[in-house]
């Protein structure tokens, strides 16, 4: 039998919120790699963009608002047998949250972040994101904004993600596409996923969205993956400077994608070789009887005197 | 022959070899079949401020350290002035006969508050305001000088050199001929505190020589110390015996953000994330390893355990007062989601940065409290090494039994406690795992189809479920159903009622001594075995005391706690914190108030002769609260 990704709960976002397409392309995703349900899992912040968890027939964690991040390298980590999908408004990865979204770069660990940018806080009613442009006044807010904003490309590449891309809500083939891109690269990837929130963001709507958005696959020329170390500056570069492309176009697509930096699980595996055979997760903890398997005096020798 | 029983002191600079000079001293007198009990102090700084060591030598284990010191070992001048009035009549103090010139001014590492106290010191007493004065304080109380030439004594033995690197071996060498230990035994702890580097060992055996000639030419050479067989035993502190109680305990998942004085636990388990020296047949058994990850903030270190834990792992972090600030939220999710998670709480001086590498249990109402809204948590607290080996893997064990947070503490004091550790049983604590969820079908993570409270569990990579932080509905999903909601509130309670019905009293709290006594102290922590050698001492002045001992907060033996104090003659609570906390516990939990205690809060561990003192004023002038002062 065909697993079905979608959990049968109903789903409370708005009408028009660009998170079903989200949805779509996560449900399609699973579905098209035809991954075992039990071995994907998926952990959300807190928002609008955390409930998606629900929504999805696989084990799910929906955790507190900006630290999504932390829980899913938890899981992966302790299990890194699992795939781990990880799900965050703007407000939460890039607000509370950043501090995580930063350090995660410099673990890779091997998490799928999907960063919703609708620029506003949905669920707290449409004050201004940390994606939100200066000088940009949407209906919820009483004044411009006042803050510049955060371009997330860079700043994942800058901090070490090893999968960087941008996808829209209402592309849910390419969408799709790049999700299942990123569940199969090794280290920790990011995609920022541009979508409209009708109820409070009346100026990023899916029409202005549907006449900027433009797919980088079109151009055949465009090779954003570092295959060497010799790559590695160019690509960077190369991905750093179309990320600041926006305004009248707005290039998605995979910006930067890096297999030569290790994944955390790697890293590990080369201080405890037998961790991807048996992780944390996979380990017996105590002998046929129920007692420790670990005896002190014999373990942490450096401490005995006799 | 009166039983050997020394006080010691070593002082010195931070990050000058006072931690070797004492590691020589444990060696030496563990081979010779002693007991050895200390606690390290030193400011927040990596090198150059005055820290000291506080020891205590005797065959019968200790559990107390006491001032006046029998010896003081200084190896700046800065100890001599510190540590003025930590010495009495009959007191040896080993010193650099070049401190001789040095002035109050020049210990330009003494803080200048610190420096003023001991200037109205010497003031008062019309003393130079200089080691002369200092030392002319030392001879008018009878304190033994014990003058060395450092320089010349190592230039002899080791005419290589360098002099400077050998202060603390021939401190520690000065030190054990003074109280009358064998060269051979002393030899033999030089070896093994440098088994590691051989290379040094020659050297240094030159240099305790030296030391040993010294003190002979000095005519202060003790007669032949008595020395005892060997057994093997372990050279622990708190933090030490946390880390091997969660190993044993089946940890593995550890993370931390850095911070005094927790991080050494997790140092030492990274140290072993291979671990090795398994007792296991299969495979699996003997290629165990542990992740340790240091987090980018505690705020990451809480959520990463938390999330660990879904996989079924034990997973535990370790932090300090700020850090445990940072993880109120996350306590509470793990609360609200039934996760078992581990956090050991290594209490030191708060409120904020506080004192940051020094003594204090003020976080105690803060651990009970912690998190917002109404959960389930348990708070257990530790008092020896065995303690923090043990009460660790029962953490674990209550955590996964009962899914819930399980907030475990050590108090600075014990973290940095040096303590000989005979014996560690490895059946006492059976390893008990969370009820596991059978049906994969259609599980309900949070069933109400349960007496206990407790709802099997299931594990991200098995079974399909959510959690969130939302009050939710059997499977896990979101409700605001007043029903629901009322009936998942009861559920999460009836854990700890479960928790508290099954754990057995003596895991909770310890009645220690006669039944009936004069005095019943009332403590939790690290002045457990201060307090139990305290009831020895007063026993010897005819006054009987027993020790009414908290290892359990949360849940609490209210019945039984209530019980002896209602039977109980004079009540003294005593605590590292200025408002007395458990107290305040016992009076929430059974409505009674305890009038006398004994408290300090200036950071520094409590000693037994303040402890006898205070209990003194208390009994004679009644008293109602005494606040301790001793300590540098
Ligand atoms: C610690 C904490 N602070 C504040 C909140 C309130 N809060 C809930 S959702 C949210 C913002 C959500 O915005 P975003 O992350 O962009 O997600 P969206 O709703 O737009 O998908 C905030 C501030 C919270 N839940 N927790
Ligand atoms: S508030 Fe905006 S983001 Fe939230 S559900 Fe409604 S449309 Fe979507
Ligand atoms: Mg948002």
């Amino acid at each position: 039998m065909v697993h079905n990704f979608r959990s049968d709960l109903t789903v409370d976002w708005c009408p028009g919120c660009g998170d079903f397409g989200i949805l779509t392309a996560i449900t399609k995703a699973l579905g098209n790699m035809n991954l075992d349900p039990e071995k994907v899992v998926a952990i959300s912040g807190i928002g609008c963009s955390g409930k998606t968890p629900h929504y999805l027939n696989i084990a799910g964690a929906h955790t507190l608002h900006g630290r999504s991040i932390p829980y899913s390298v938890g899981v992966k980590l302790a299990n890194p047998n699992l795939k781990v999908l990880v799900m965050g408004g703007d407000g939460d990865m890039l607000g509370i949250g950043a501090g995580h979204f930063v350090a995660e770069g410099r673990r890779n660990s091997g998490v799928v972040i999907i960063l919703y940018n609708n620029s506003v806080y949905g669920l707290t009613k449409g004050q201004a994101a940390p994606t939100m442009p200066l000088g940009e006044k949407v209906k919820s807010i009483p004044r411009p904004n006042i803050f510049t904003k955060i371009n997330p490309i860079p700043l994942a590449m800058a901090s070490g993600y090893s999968f960087v891309a941008r996808g829209f809500s209402s592309e849910i083939n390419h969408l799709s596409d790049l999700i299942q891109r990123a569940v199969n690269h090794e280290g920790s990837s990011v995609i920022e996923v541009l979508q409209p929130c009708p109820t409070y963001n009346d100026v990023n709507t899916l029409d202005w969205y549907r006449k900027r958005v433009y797919k980088l696959e079109d151009d055949k020329s465009w090779d954003p993956i570092v295959k060497n170390k010799e790559e590695e500056e160019e690509k960077f570069d190369n991905g750093y400077q179309m990320s600041l492309k926006w305004g009248d176009h707005i290039p998605i697509g995979i910006m930067y994608e890096n297999n030569t930096i290790p994944s955390f699980t790697k890293r590990l595996s080369d201080i405890v070789p037998n961790y991807l055979k048996y992780p944390p997760s996979e380990q017996d903890i105590s002998d046929s009887e129920g007692y420790s398997i670990l005896d002190p005096f014999e373990t942490f020798i450096e401490r005995r005197i006799d | 022959m009166q039983e050997t029983d020394i006080n010691l002191l070593v002082g010195g600079p931070q990050g000058g070899g006072i931690d070797s000079s004492a590691n020589m001293i444990n060696m030496a007198f563990s081979l010779a079949g002693y007991n050895i009990f200390g606690v390290r102090e030193f400011h927040s700084n990596i090198k150059g401020r005055h820290s000291y060591i506080h020891l205590r030598v005797k065959h019968e284990r200790p559990g107390s350290l006491k001032y006046p010191v029998d010896i003081m070992v200084a190896l700046d001048p800065d100890t001599l002035f510190e540590h003025m009035l930590d010495v009495s009549k009959g007191s040896k103090i080993i010193y650099d006969s070049a401190f001789e010139k040095f002035e109050l001014k020049q210990a330009r590492m003494i803080t200048l508050d610190t420096m003023s106290r001991i200037r109205y010191e010497l003031e008062n007493r019309k003393l130079p305001l200089n080691i002369n004065g200092v030392l002319e304080y030392f001879k008018s109380v009878g304190v033994i000088l014990v003058s060395l030439p450092f320089d010349k004594i190592i230039n002899k033995n080791l005419p290589e050199g360098p002099a400077t690197r050998y202060y603390n071996t021939l401190g520690a060498g000065a030190t054990m001929a003074i109280i009358g230990l064998d060269i051979e035994h002393a030899n033999d702890g030089i070896k093994y505190a440098f088994r590691k580097k051989p290379a040094v060992i020659e050297s240094n055996l030159k240099v305790v020589k030296g030391g040993y000639d010294f003190i002979k030419e000095m005519g202060l050479e003790a007669e032949n110390l008595e020395v005892y067989p060997v057994k093997p035993r372990m050279l622990l502190n708190g933090n030490d015996s946390v880390a091997i109680g969660k190993l044993m305990g089946g940890l593995r998942f550890q993370t931390y953000y850095p911070i005094t004085p927790a991080s050494d636990e997790s140092n030492l388990l990274e140290n072993h994330e291979e671990m090795k020296f398994l007792k296991g047949e299969a495979e699996k058994l003997k290629t165990a390893g542990l992740v340790v990850v240091q987090t980018e903030d505690e705020i990451s270190a809480i959520n990463m355990a938390n999330g660990a834990a879904l996989t079924g792992v034990r997973s535990s972090t370790a932090t300090s007062g700020p850090g445990f600030s940072l993880m109120s939220e996350g306590i509470s999710y793990a609360g609200m989601t039934e996760i078992p998670v581990v956090v050991t709480l290594y209490m030191r001086g708060g409120p904020s940065t506080g004192l940051p590498t020094r003594n204090g249990q003020a976080d105690l109402l803060f651990a009970i409290n912690t998190g917002h809204g109404e959960f389930p948590k348990m708070v257990i607290s530790s008092g020896d090494m065995e303690e923090c080996v043990y009460d660790a893997m029962k953490s674990l064990n209550y955590a996964q039994k009962y899914q819930m947070p399980v907030i475990h503490i050590i108090d600075k004091t014990l973290a940095n406690t040096m303590d000989l550790v005979p014996e560690i049983d490895l059946k006492k604590i059976k390893i008990e795992k969370y009820e596991e969820n059978k049906n994969h079908e259609d599980y309900k993570r949070f069933s109400l189809n349960t007496d206990t409270g407790i709802s099997p569990y299931g594990v991200f990579g098995k079974d399909i479920y959510w959690i969130t932080g939302d009050e939710h509905n059997e499977y896990g999903h979101i409700t605001e159903d007043v029903s629901m909601r009322d009936k998942m509130m009861e559920k999460r309670r009836k854990k700890l009622e479960t928790a508290d019905r099954e754990i057995p009293l003596n895991d909770k709290v310890e009645l220690y001594g006669e039944k009936n006594a004069d005095i019943t102290y009332i403590t939790w922590g690290s002045q457990k075995t201060l307090l139990l050698d305290a009831i020895k001492e007063l026993k010897k002045n005819g006054i009987t005391a027993n020790l009414l001992y908290i290892k359990m907060f949360v849940p609490f033996a209210s019945d039984y706690v209530e019980k002896v104090l209602k039977n109980a003659n004079t009540v003294i609570d005593v605590e590292s914190n200025m408002n007395a906390q458990a107290a305040q516990v016992i009076r929430m939990n059974t409505g009674i108030k305890i009038e006398n205690s004994i408290l300090k809060y200036n950071g520094r561990h409590m000693t037994l002769d303040e402890i006898l003192k205070s209990t003194k004023k208390i009994m004679k002038e009644k008293t109602e609260v005494e606040v301790l002062e001793n300590g540098s």
